[in-house]
């Protein structure tokens, strides 16, 4: 199951907006819809809903640069990123964010285009260098942009990430 | 038999004294009950006075002025305590400084009288490891006036003072040349008390009292720690300020000064248009807060690695590196070197020099070169670099294996004139033995084909002197080159918004290839030991050249590249032209 972000976005505003509404300001089309799928699709769209907030917790971490973000993870050894990696932000340029969650609603998927942040240290084998850091400096800093995978899997005390990495190709544009 | 105006040890090169807390409160117990003196006449105009100094984030103080020399002074209404005192006066700002009896501390206080602001300097000693070193909190408020209320506006740090140099002759009869390349640090020429050979370094504070008018401070750091504070009128180019510390020979030094002086330029910003902000090196790391005083403050001498001869030895011989891979040592520096040329390979030649041996050639490719001084029968393998900086202008460096101090050579020839220069580096140099030496070979290339000159030979000079050179040497890694003496360049640290951050000094040479080809060399002396030779082509902004460095993971020949900008020039050369005087004119 496929589900584009920004879509999913403006479905759950319309889910939510009926399931909020009064049923006789509705009218006959919401009592048509059967009760199983709107469940189905209110679940799926919790799911989504949580997933995305675990990759917005997760980011934060890594901008605030807590780098404590074990708890966000089923195995916290893989809690530790890129440690060069300063920010991730969103890439208005890049494709939709995409999260795919399972049929069973076991699993999910991630696929983010992000503009990244890398912040990497010099070396301190010249006076130059020494320098730089001395007076809190010494780092080359660049943006990249990129594409961020990440894999989720539902436990019993909710979603959690199984794995984030970036993906090797680079990203294609999404502004058509 | 008339005395030379040179110290017998500069700055670096001074084992200040440690002085213990009780030698320092008593040599300050006389001056803070008589007051800084003063080669001028004090001023009066805080006399009969009495007046309340409120700052934001430090003392209230609270003054009665009784004569001119004269105050009692009480500390966020705290009893009252009396001292001496001195006041100067400049334009509208009221400067005086005192010491608070019975304790090391004292201020010295910036008062402008036209708006009532402060800004107050709490000095003291004892502060550091090394108790000498004058520590330095800075406050700024306002004069307290009854009915009124407070001022809200401030004097504020600042970087437009960056870039500018000055002459200044204080009252004392002392001349310094001084130079502002960095908005946290500073440079100055003691041309009186030193001679002016060697220019150094200190961390600075630059503050704005208004567009004319501007406070100064530097802090003589790992030299004698003395503190200088002025305010300087930068139209009018005059000065009052107050110097306080202990002299090479532990003299205590405290008194007030004027000055008037000569503007001698302007450098160019880095900063991003509109930034004027001051203070660019944080005084902690990021989310630490920091203590009274602190700042940061480059410390070589104290960090550097120093070892004996027998320790150079045995590193030597356990690691000797010429060029290594661009992942080795050092490899940044030599990010824009640009390629190394092949133009030596297959080439037998002599180098003649005026003042040392012979050295022959040959050169087997890019890369390797067996070397031999005249009259010697076997040749040594050498890994080598060269780089053509100019048409017919050849850098190349290698080392000297076997040689009793680890030499190595960076060479300039020009085979369009048929000369060379030679920095001849070496080891076991008289204040620790891995920091490096440099001599200044000149001579003629002898090769077939080539008929070189016989009295003509590159020269030392001060063609450079005056000058600042911005220097990228890979990315994130940029210095800037000022060459503030014809013995003597600072090197400054940009900070990630481009201002002048830390900034240091060594003794260099500068020796002309070329109209617009200089070839140079700093000593990083009581600081790493490093030997720095850049080749400097004015028409492609582009330096090349060779590090020699001795530290604890052997000995290392680098590469040394960097793309160049032009930052501007003091007009400085008059001042180290040696004067006739007396005699027939």
């Amino acid at each position: 199951m496929t589900k584009d972000a920004s879509s999913t976005r403006r479905s759950f505003l319309k889910g939510g907006a009926l399931l909020a509404a009064p049923l006789a300001a509705v009218g006959v089309p919401a009592v048509l819809i059967a009760d199983d799928e709107l469940k189905a699709r209110l679940a799926r769209l919790e799911n989504e809903g949580a997933v995305r907030e675990l990759h917005q917790a997760w980011l934060r971490r890594v901008y605030t640069q807590t780098r404590d973000t074990a708890s966000l993870f089923t195995d916290p050894k893989a809690g530790p990123f890129d440690p060069s990696v300063r920010s991730i932000g969103a890439d208005h340029a890049g494709r939709p964010d995409v999260i795919e969650v399972a049929a069973d609603g076991k699993s999910a998927t991630g696929r983010f285009y992000c503009v990244v942040k890398i912040e990497n240290a010099i070396a301190q084998d010249c006076t130059l260098a020494r320098m730089a850091h001395a007076q809190g400096g010494g780092f080359v800093r660049r943006t990249e942009h990129r594409v961020l995978n990440a894999e989720y899997v539902k436990t019993s005390g909710g979603w959690a990430i199984a794995k984030v990495e970036f993906a090797s190709e680079q990203p294609e544009s999404g502004i058509s | 038999m008339p005395g030379t105006p040179y110290p017998k040890e500069q700055m670096h090169r001074i084992a200040y004294t440690k002085l213990s807390e009780r030698q320092i409160a008593d040599k300050l117990s006389t001056v803070a009950r008589s007051g800084p003196t003063s080669a001028s006449p004090l001023a009066d105009v805080f006399a009969g006075k009495t007046i309340r100094i409120v700052t934001d984030k430090g003392p209230a103080l609270a003054y009665t002025f009784s004569r001119t020399n004269r105050l009692s002074v009480a500390e966020n209404g705290g009893g009252a305590v009396e001292a001496g005192y001195g006041a100067l006066t400049l334009n509208s700002v009221a400067f005086f400084s005192h010491m608070i009896p019975g304790t090391q501390r004292g201020y010295a206080a910036v008062i402008d009288q036209d708006t009532n602001l402060a800004t107050v300097f709490e000095l003291w000693f004892s502060g550091y490891q090394d108790n000498r070193e004058v520590q330095r909190e800075i406050y700024y408020g306002y004069i307290e006036q009854p009915g009124q209320q407070p001022a809200t506006a401030r004097h504020v740090t600042t970087n437009r003072v960056e870039g500018k140099g000055f002459y200044w002759k204080q009252d004392t009869g002392a001349e310094t040349l001084e130079f502002f390349p960095s908005a946290a640090y500073s440079n100055f020429v003691e041309l009186s008390r030193l001679g002016g050979e060697l220019g150094f370094c200190a961390p600075s504070d630059y503050i704005k009292i208004n567009t004319d008018l501007y406070i100064y401070t530097r802090t003589e750091c790992e030299f004698s720690g003395t503190f200088t504070a002025y305010v300087m009128d930068l139209n009018r180019v005059e000065q009052i300020g107050v110097r306080l510390g202990f002299d090479a020979n532990d003299s205590l030094e405290y008194y007030l000064f004027r000055g008037r002086g000569e503007w001698l330029g302007q450098l160019a910003q880095f900063e991003k248009f509109g930034d004027e902000s001051g203070a660019p090196v944080p005084a902690a790391a990021a989310g630490q807060t920091p203590a009274k005083g602190a700042r940061r403050v480059y410390r070589p001498l104290l960090t550097m690695p120093k070892m004996t001869r027998a320790e150079v030895d045995a590193v030597c011989a356990k690691k000797t590196t010429a060029f290594a891979p661009s992942t080795g040592p050092g490899a940044l520096m030599g990010g824009n070197r640009g390629p190394n040329t092949d133009w030596l390979a297959g080439k037998t030649l002599t180098l003649r020099y005026d003042n040392a041996p012979a050295m022959e050639y040959r050169f087997d490719d890019a890369d390797n070169l067996n070397w031999r001084q005249e009259g010697d029968t076997n040749w040594t393998k050498a890994r080598y670099q060269a780089w053509e900086s100019a048409p017919g202008v050849i850098l190349f460096g290698h080392l000297l294996e076997g040689t009793p101090n680890h030499d190595g050579h960076s060479v300039v020839a020009d085979f369009h004139q048929g000369l060379v220069t030679c920095f001849n580096a070496y080891l076991n140099t008289p204040y620790f033995a891995n920091e490096a030496g440099v001599r200044i070979l000149f001579g003629v290339i002898e090769m077939d084909g080539l008929i070189p000159p016989k009295y003509n030979r590159h020269h030392v000079t001060d063609e450079m002197v005056g000058r600042a050179v911005s220097q990228n040497y890979a990315p994130g890694l940029t210095s800037m080159h000022l060459y503030t003496t014809p013995h003597s360049l600072s090197w400054i640290i940009f900070t990630d918004a481009d201002a002048g951050g830390l900034e240091w000094s060594g003794p260099a040479a500068y020796v002309k290839i070329r109209d617009s080809l200089y070839f140079m060399y700093w000593l990083e002396e009581a600081c790493n030991g490093t030997l720095g030779t850049i080749l400097v082509n004015l028409h492609t902004m582009r330096d090349v050249g060779v590090g020699y460095n001795c530290g604890a993971n052997g000995l290392n020949m680098s590469a040394v590249g960097a793309h160049e900008r032009l930052a501007g020039q003091f007009d400085i050369t008059r001042f180290y032209q040696a004067k006739t005087s007396g005699g027939v004119a």
